[in-house]
């Protein structure tokens, strides 16, 4: 079952292609995992060092945030949201 | 043909002269901050990358202007204490790649910076129960190596060295002020908020230091520092760099830790001719203008021929050519500045 990963734009540095990646799993954790062994440089921006979503990285699955245990079906799209802070 | 590369709060730039005038490329990296520059012992450029959020990262370039990732930039090992918060400073060793980072510590790559181990024996030295940030952040800013011995300078924490190629590690602080003791208190063995090092190449024993206590040298490898800072408008700031055929040192004083801008926001470099027992206002070129900012401790670097440049908390760019006699000021503004290498 693949799904659709879109990152942020500024993440596209560590990344191989474009914004917009497929991605196999049944949960979030799966995902990225599936994700990370195509684009290994992105695990270390959306995960710290204890294998968490990082602080203030939000992830949606279906429009609704998302924890690593999230299930994900066959028609789920995932979005990694862009931070932004002023100045 | 000069060519600097700039690394600022948004992004990075790369300055090439043309002409009498310069050449910017940029933004690369746009949306991340830049905070270091380095060079691999095969001579490929690396840069260090940093966010709010998405963690640091480390940079490949050939060209300068086409940089590729590291999948595996430093990191804290799983269940660490520590969070990888900022990569401060690059330093060649044979061929090992150091990298200096915040919260403090060391990481060495043997692959030119593609993948990276933590330097067990500084990281986890008797003394880390005892380390605390200053303003900055914790962090290891500052690595130095020759005749067999390397100096590592951590804020704000102290200077210490190795004589073993990295086994074992020992503070190197007596003479300067600790951060926080009362006067007549015990002196503790970590503590010193080092901000700028720098040695001379030919007898790397003769450091100086630009501390947030005041500037000092020291002739035995650190193992003693004397203050000196006659002709100095004030002794806080950042910069610490010697040039290494004359010997001639710059320093760059701010007011205070209170208040980090010029005194009287006369920016300006410092020169000593007499290994920091006198300094004076190096050269001429100076903005007679209010320029009250600051220059941060990676935002200064020199070629080895008499070329030094710095970048400032505003923005602007100061270059000299002449190992400080004459200064001028870049035409183009950019955000804060982090980092400056010049690429020879």
């Amino acid at each position: 079952m693949s799904v659709t990963v879109r990152i942020p734009r500024v993440l596209s540095q560590a990344v191989t292609s474009g914004v917009r990646h497929q991605a196999e799993g049944e949960n979030l954790a799966e995902v990225l995992e599936n994700l990370f062994s195509r684009e290994p440089g992105l695990e270390n921006h959306l995960l710290d060092e204890d294998g968490r979503i990082r602080p203030h990285v939000l992830i949606f699955v279906d429009a609704a945030r998302a924890d690593l245990d999230t299930p994900v079906g066959p028609t789920s799209e995932i979005q990694v949201l862009q931070a932004v802070s002023g100045g | 043909m000069m060519r600097i590369l700039v690394g600022t709060e948004k992004g990075a730039y790369l300055l090439t002269e043309s002409g009498s005038d310069w050449q910017v490329d940029g933004p690369m990296f746009p949306g991340w901050k830049v905070t270091a520059f380095g060079q691999t012992s095969g001579g490929a450029r690396v840069a260090a990358t940093g966010s709010n959020w998405f963690g640091v990262g480390v940079h490949h370039s050939e060209n300068l202007l086409d940089w590729k990732p590291s999948d595996s930039p430093p990191t804290w090992p799983e269940g660490s204490d520590r969070k990888m918060e900022q990569i401060w400073t690059f330093h060649n060793e044979g061929d090992q790649l150091l990298a200096g980072v915040a919260q403090a510590g060391l990481f060495s790559s043997d692959d030119g910076g593609m993948s990276w181990v933590p330097v067990t024996s500084l990281n986890e030295h008797r003394t880390r129960d005892q380390w605390t940030p200053g303003a900055g952040g914790l962090c290891a800013h500052r690595i130095l190596s020759g005749n067999g011995s390397m100096w590592v300078g951590i804020s704000a924490v102290g200077v210490f060295r190795s004589d073993d190629k990295g086994v074992t590690w020992l503070p190197k602080n007596d003479g300067i002020p600790s951060v926080d003791t009362a006067e007549g208190g015990e002196r503790p063995e970590v503590g010193y908020c080092v901000h700028g090092l720098a040695h001379d190449p030919d007898e790397p024993d003769h450091l100086w230091r630009q501390d947030h206590q005041g500037v000092f040298r020291s002739t035995d490898g650190g193992d003693t520092w004397e203050r000196i800072e006659d002709g100095l408008p004030a002794g806080f700031g950042f910069v610490m760099w010697r040039h290494p055929g004359t010997g001639r040192l710059l320093t760059i004083p701010l007011e205070s830790s209170e208040n980090r801008v010029p005194v009287d926001g006369m920016l300006s470099a410092y020169a000593s001719d007499d290994n920091g027992s006198s300094w004076r206002v190096a050269g001429s070129g100076w903005s007679d203008a209010p320029q009250f900012t600051g220059v941060l401790r990676r935002a200064f670097d020199g070629d080895g021929n008499g070329g030094f440049c710095f970048g400032t908390s505003g923005g602007k760019l100061w270059l000299t050519r002449d190992i400080g006699d004459t200064w001028h000021e870049l035409n183009a503004s950019f955000p804060r500045i982090a980092a400056v290498s010049i690429v020879t």
